[in-house]
């Protein structure tokens, strides 16, 4: 069994009168320790997909299994205590708290995990250090630039060693060298530390460094890439 | 309850808009400003007015007169008042205003004989500062209470001018009834020459009796003596005479309770709106605390909390100025000669902490609901 497994996955909303599925009758297999970008065209269900895996959002039908557990069928409550454990969330537009500092942004995650003054403070500065932003912990958002910030939340995605690492478009508001710099940080979390981490990226460049990309449109999988060498883009 | 790691969180958060949480925090600190200012003045009607089983003094007054000035009875009254059973001690008095407009400051001369008033009224009293035996020997002596001695700033041996009349500060003195702690005590005659009435005169009796559950039937008894006299009377019990007098001011002070309580519901919409404005600018920024992992209870008791600190430190803020203002000004109201204390204990200024508290959770509370119910990823669509 793999580590994720969807089936069957759909999701519909309704917006007004329409009803719209992103995500239609979906199967999809993800395997532990693999980095994965999802591509596609605005609608093709990627975030849907990103949100259905990362806890935030339910199917509508189908099952969703992660490491053997179908949170399909899980209550508001439990998924937020199974997101606070297996999932790290990255943002397009970083979304830090602005009235904190990028330390508190980064302690955020461990308050839930009742762990004392000393511990949560250890797993901060060891966060902040392996995003090589450790020296601007007492900077509030507003006086970081977007690369710095978004390995602030990059640091606040990884401080509570999740099994999985979610990104929507991480590098979609940085320019060329900030994202290129993003994308070997997520790489070497990725290749170090041995975490699952799936991207949406409209880039196909930023798709480059992942292992493998899935092309979505309209909801369904049409096509699996995967590239000469999962370095190529570092190159 | 919510854990004190949280803390630093939403402390930051109220202070996320400075002028919005400030000016909401003046406005809850002049409701409880209000509010524990109303409640001294509720607290000191009651405790001028409301009897216990264990009062023993009545007071005696000219039948149909209802102020210091129309009251006049023959001094010779209390000698027959003694001889009724069940009295104990019988004190005349002439009481003298300083003066007859509506003030928080007005000063009641009360004239009696020296001798009775000791062995009558002293049992109740203690001298804080100055003896008993300069206020005997000095004919313009005056035992002054303690709330009107702080108000005046006055001193042993301090010459004053009332209304006309001038005293000399013999002696301080404290008591549990609010009737002494804002009167001046002097000697009956030289009140008598000094408000140019006439010797032999005086406003009313203050009687003591020997047993507490006869108060009604000695009350009877003394108006049956003077029934056919010229000068008939109509005895109360000293709380229900202080009610009787201050009959106005308990409907001033229910209707500035009513004002009181308006400003409550005031603070509650003061509090729930800035709480709800702060949620509503804040619907992303929830969606992505979801994210990490908080549950909606534990949103929802954050964004109460908020309401909490902003309210309850309004709370503090407007209960102490308010205690430190009545307690430095030892205002009282004057009515008829009667004093009713602005003061409020211990249990107002935990009673308004405590209000404080509930109204900023009530006010929290639908913000916090509106919040915890949101879609995740519905917040992050509709953004």
């Amino acid at each position: 069994m793999a580590f994720i497994e969807c089936r069957n996955l759909t999701r519909t909303y309704t917006r007004g009168t329409n009803a719209i599925t992103p995500l239609d009758d979906l199967d999809l297999d993800i395997e532990e320790g693999m980095f994965l970008s999802l591509m596609g065209p605005s609608g093709s269900g990627k975030t849907t997909l990103l949100n259905l895996i990362a806890g935030i959002d339910r199917p509508t039908s189908g099952s969703l299994t992660i490491d053997g557990h179908n949170i399909a069928n899980s209550s508001k409550s439990e998924l937020a205590a199974w997101r606070s454990e297996y999932i790290g969330y990255i943002f397009q537009l970083y979304n830090l708290v602005p009235v904190l500092t990028a330390y508190e942004n980064v302690e955020l995650p461990l308050l839930l995990h009742g762990l004392t003054r000393k511990e949560r403070h250890r797993k901060v500065s060891a966060a902040l250090d392996l995003v090589g932003i450790a020296d601007r912990h007492d900077h509030y958002p507003r006086q970081l630039s977007g690369g710095q910030e978004q390995r602030v939340a990059i640091a606040r995605a990884i401080v509570t060693d999740p099994r999985i690492i979610v990104a929507d478009e991480p590098t979609g508001d940085l320019d060329k060298s900030s994202a290129r710099a993003i994308l070997d940080l997520m790489q070497s979390i990725n290749r170090d530390l041995g975490r699952t981490l799936i991207m949406v990226t409209h880039d196909p460049h930023a798709a480059e460094w992942a292992q493998k990309t899935l092309h979505l449109e309209k909801g369904r999988l049409v096509e699996q890439d995967v590239p000469q060498s999962t370095t190529a883009g570092a190159t | 309850m919510i854990s004190l790691r949280y803390i630093p969180l939403i402390l930051k958060q109220l202070y996320r808009r400075p002028a919005r949480s400030g000016l909401t925090l003046l406005g809850v600190a002049t409701a409880m400003f209000l509010y524990y200012a109303v409640q001294a003045m509720h607290e000191g009607v009651q405790a001028a007015t409301e009897a216990n089983a264990e009062d023993t003094t009545l007071v005696v007054y000219r039948e149909n007169r209802y102020c210091p000035f129309t009251s006049r009875l023959p001094e010779d009254y209390g000698r027959r008042i003694a001889n009724l059973p069940g009295v104990e001690s019988v004190i005349p008095m002439q009481i003298v205003v300083n003066n007859c407009r509506a003030s928080l400051d007005v000063v009641t001369f009360r004239g009696v004989p020296p001798e009775d008033f000791q062995s009558g009224m002293m049992k109740d009293l203690s001298i804080t500062e100055g003896s008993l035996s300069d206020w005997k020997r000095r004919g313009d002596g005056a035992l002054v209470g303690n709330r009107l001695a702080e108000r005046r700033g006055l001193k042993i041996g301090d010459r004053i001018n009332l209304g006309g009349i001038t005293v000399t500060v013999a002696a301080i003195i404290t008591s549990p009834h609010p009737q002494d702690q804002n009167v001046a005590y002097t000697h009956l005659e030289f009140i008598q020459r000094s408000a140019g009435n006439a010797d032999g005169v005086v406003t009313q009796f203050n009687v003591k009796i020997q047993d507490p559950g006869e108060l009604d039937a000695v009350a009877a008894s003394i108006d049956d003596l003077f029934r056919e006299a010229q000068q008939p009377t109509t005895t109360w019990s000293e709380k229900a005479f202080t009610a009787r007098a201050a009959s106005d001011l308990v409907e001033i002070v229910g209707f500035a309770r009513l004002v009181g309580w308006g400003a409550l519901v005031a603070v509650f919409a003061l509090v729930a709106n800035a709480i709800i404005l702060s949620v509503q600018e804040r619907v992303k920024e929830h969606a992505v605390l979801q994210t990490l992992g908080f549950h909606n209870g534990l949103l929802a008791k954050l964004i109460v909390a908020e309401g909490v600190f902003v309210s309850l430190a309004g709370g503090v803020l407007g209960l102490a100025a308010s205690a430190a203002v009545l307690s430095l000004g030892t205002y009282s109201f004057s009515v008829e000669g009667l004093s009713v204390n602005l003061e409020a204990g211990a249990v107002t200024v935990v009673a308004g902490l405590l209000t404080s508290c509930v109204i900023g959770v009530l006010a929290g509370l639908f913000p916090a609901w509106q919040a915890s119910r949101q879609e995740i990823a519905a917040c992050f669509r509709a953004v």
